[in-house]
């Protein structure tokens, strides 16, 4: 039995998102730059402390928007 | 096709057409490579001056080159050890190039942190290419993580061109280090398998 059958389901996709050897133009490697794109525009800049980016970004705008 | 599948697919149009002008004009693909590194030396100057859309410009012109210098080498048969070694070493030049124009930056602007976390994704890009050379030396290959070169590039780009750099640099950084980690325990796994009972 592989090691990733010993774990549970969230921890089989955790595992298999850390130690990748998925090859690219698949689904898994569509889904990671997927999460990969959304931090990196839904993140509001001031909370990494961005030195550089101007405005909100999108989660930020929504904060303010709903807020 | 997937989605990724779907961008390279139109992404290829152009690039076609300049393998095949370089081919007419018989550049050699060892100066196509070069081309493509003092183009990132000057998307290098951009970042560290703090001009993010044209520094994303510039790494889009530069990686044409990066991309169609292979391409170029195997259609005038022109293939050889050095020049994959040549293309290797280019590429180290290039990424660092882009990293130490950040790290410029940062400095300039006063910040330590964004100098740590720039030094921090720089050193394990190179440990990525690094500890994937080494590992093929003794196994027959070590293509596992995620940040690999193409991924690096693409997200410097997009750090750019939307003034997300800070974002794209944790990105870089972290899963670099996965990729780093990824890629001693894959060989030391081959290795202990290769050579059973005995410590890898």
């Amino acid at each position: 039995m592989t090691l990733s059958r010993q774990l549970a389901l969230p921890l089989v996709v955790l595992w298999n998102a850390l130690f990748w050897t998925y090859d690219r133009a698949t689904w898994q490697y569509d889904l990671m730059v997927i999460a990969i794109l959304a931090f990196v525009w839904l993140t509001p800049p001031a909370w990494l402390g961005d030195p550089m980016a101007a405005g909100p970004g999108l989660l930020g705008w929504l904060d303010a928007l709903l807020g | 096709m997937t989605f990724t599948g779907a961008i390279g697919a139109v992404c290829m149009f152009p690039l076609r057409a300049l393998i095949a002008l370089s081919v007419v004009l018989r550049v050699h693909p060892n100066v196509l490579t070069l081309i493509g590194v003092l183009i990132n030396v000057l998307a290098a100057w951009a970042l560290a001056v703090g001009r993010f859309t044209l520094a994303g410009g510039i790494m889009i012109v530069a990686n044409i080159f990066d991309f169609i210098d292979g391409k170029v080498a195997e259609r005038r048969q022109l293939g050889s050890d050095f020049g994959g070694f040549w293309d290797s070493v280019m590429d180290r030049f290039s990424d660092i190039s882009l990293f130490i124009g950040l790290i410029y930056l940062y400095a300039q602007l006063g910040r330590t942190d964004y100098v740590v976390i720039t030094a921090l994704a720089m050193m394990f890009s190179v440990l990525t290419s690094y500890t994937r050379a080494r590992a093929e030396s003794m196994i027959e290959k070590c293509k596992v993580g995620f940040m690999e070169r193409p991924e690096r590039i693409v997200l410097f780009m997009i750090g750019a061109f939307t003034n997300r750099m800070a974002a794209v640099l944790w990105v870089i950084g972290v899963l670099s280090i996965v990729t780093v980690a990824d890629r001693i325990f894959y060989t030391w796994r081959e290795l202990s398998r290769a050579q059973p009972g005995t410590p890898a």
